[in-house]
């Protein structure tokens, strides 16, 4: 498997609230974390809460320290992340119309070795 | 899921399980004035931990409070009513005994519950708590319009989306109608303070903690509204609670 690095960004903490402080960081740098594993604890002019990791990972950058405001949308961390090794499994055949857009995400048979 | 309780208030309260049951006692995770389960508790990251910790956790919105009624009466607000309705959930949930973890108001009433019914407690954790009464002076004046730390918290939860400003006031009267005391202490029933280091909610927390018998851990560097998150709580309520 290759990996990816996916950039995790301080989402929307709602109540029209812009920015957020660092408290402490729940995760370091190298630890493997699955998803909805504890992330970071931070503090809003609300309330502190303790966000969960939106995906599995090993981290590989903490983009703030601990007592940094940070807006929303600027990254928080960076996940180095598990995917399929190129090249993509192609397509065989006739390449299907719109119309017969699949409505269910499948899971493919992984071809015979 | 709700349970009707006392004066026909209905109580919202979450019942989630452990993700490998050790056969220990549940927790019941009580929240502070102004807040409810989700925000105290579960924004704060702790289902998770108990979870993970083998623990059963019940979470009530305690009356006045998120998803449960909110009557506007301040005579429907006394400890009383709190222990009631508690005692009564569990019953409907047919557990005989739990920990209990407070915060804030929330510890309050878990020593008004153990006091109540110390059988039905096996430890407790009171955090963000102190035996200063925080509505001392409260009397018939409106919460939330001087300039104590009870003031400061009033005006913070007043404004939050859910929240009934009438039925707090109304929460805030009853509870100073029968204000804390730190005697007796529930009996049999081993106690563990916590509180944020910067808490002036908590005032006293050690001095509570020493008087009673009771272990303290101070987290550094936090205040009232944001030591319940913090990594160092959890790690000591899972140690004491075992």
């Amino acid at each position: 498997m290759a990996e990816e690095n996916i950039t995790f960004t301080l989402p929307d903490l709602g109540e029209g609230l812009v920015e957020a402080t660092v408290l402490e960081w729940q995760v370091a740098v190298g630890d493997v974390i699955g998803r909805n594993d504890p992330l970071v604890e931070v503090e809003t002019t609300k309330s502190a809460v303790v966000i969960p990791s939106p995906q599995a990972g090993r981290v590989v950058e903490l983009h703030a320290e601990e007592e940094r405001v940070v807006p929303v949308g600027d990254p928080l961390v960076t996940f180095a992340v598990e995917v399929a090794e190129a090249p993509q499994a192609g397509i065989v055949g006739r390449v299907p119309t719109e119309e017969a857009a699949p409505r269910r995400r499948v899971r493919l048979k992984p071809p015979a070795e | 899921m709700t349970a009707n309780l006392i004066g026909d208030v209905t109580m919202r309260y979450v019942d989630l399980p452990p993700q490998a049951s050790d056969g220990s006692v549940p927790v019941l995770l009580l929240h502070g004035f102004g807040t409810s389960f989700d925000m105290n508790w579960r924004a704060a990251g702790w289902p998770r931990v108990l979870e993970a910790a083998g623990r059963r956790v019940i979470g009530p919105d305690l009356r006045g409070h998120g998803g449960s009624d909110k009557p506007t009466e301040s005579g429907l607000y006394l400890p009383e009513h709190f222990v009631d309705d508690l005692l009564r959930l569990l019953d409907a949930l047919d557990v005989e005994v739990v920990d209990v973890v407070g915060y804030s108001m929330g510890s309050r009433l878990a020593w008004s519950l153990a006091l109540t019914a110390p059988a039905r407690v096996r430890r407790m954790v009171l955090a963000g708590f102190g035996p200063t009464d925080a509505l001392a002076g409260l009397g018939e004046t409106a919460p939330g319009t001087g300039d104590t730390p009870f003031d400061h918290v009033f005006r913070t939860v007043a404004a939050l989306p859910g929240n009934d400003p009438e039925a707090l006031a109304a929460c805030a009267h009853g509870q100073a109608a029968d204000p804390f005391v730190p005697v007796p202490r529930p009996e049999g029933v081993p106690m563990l303070l916590v509180a944020g280091a910067e808490d002036t909610v908590a005032a006293g927390a050690s001095d509570l903690a020493a008087a009673c018998g009771a272990g303290f851990v101070e987290i550094p560097g936090r205040h009232h509204a944001n030591a319940v998150s913090a990594r160092a709580f959890k790690e000591a309520v899972v140690d004491f609670l075992g």
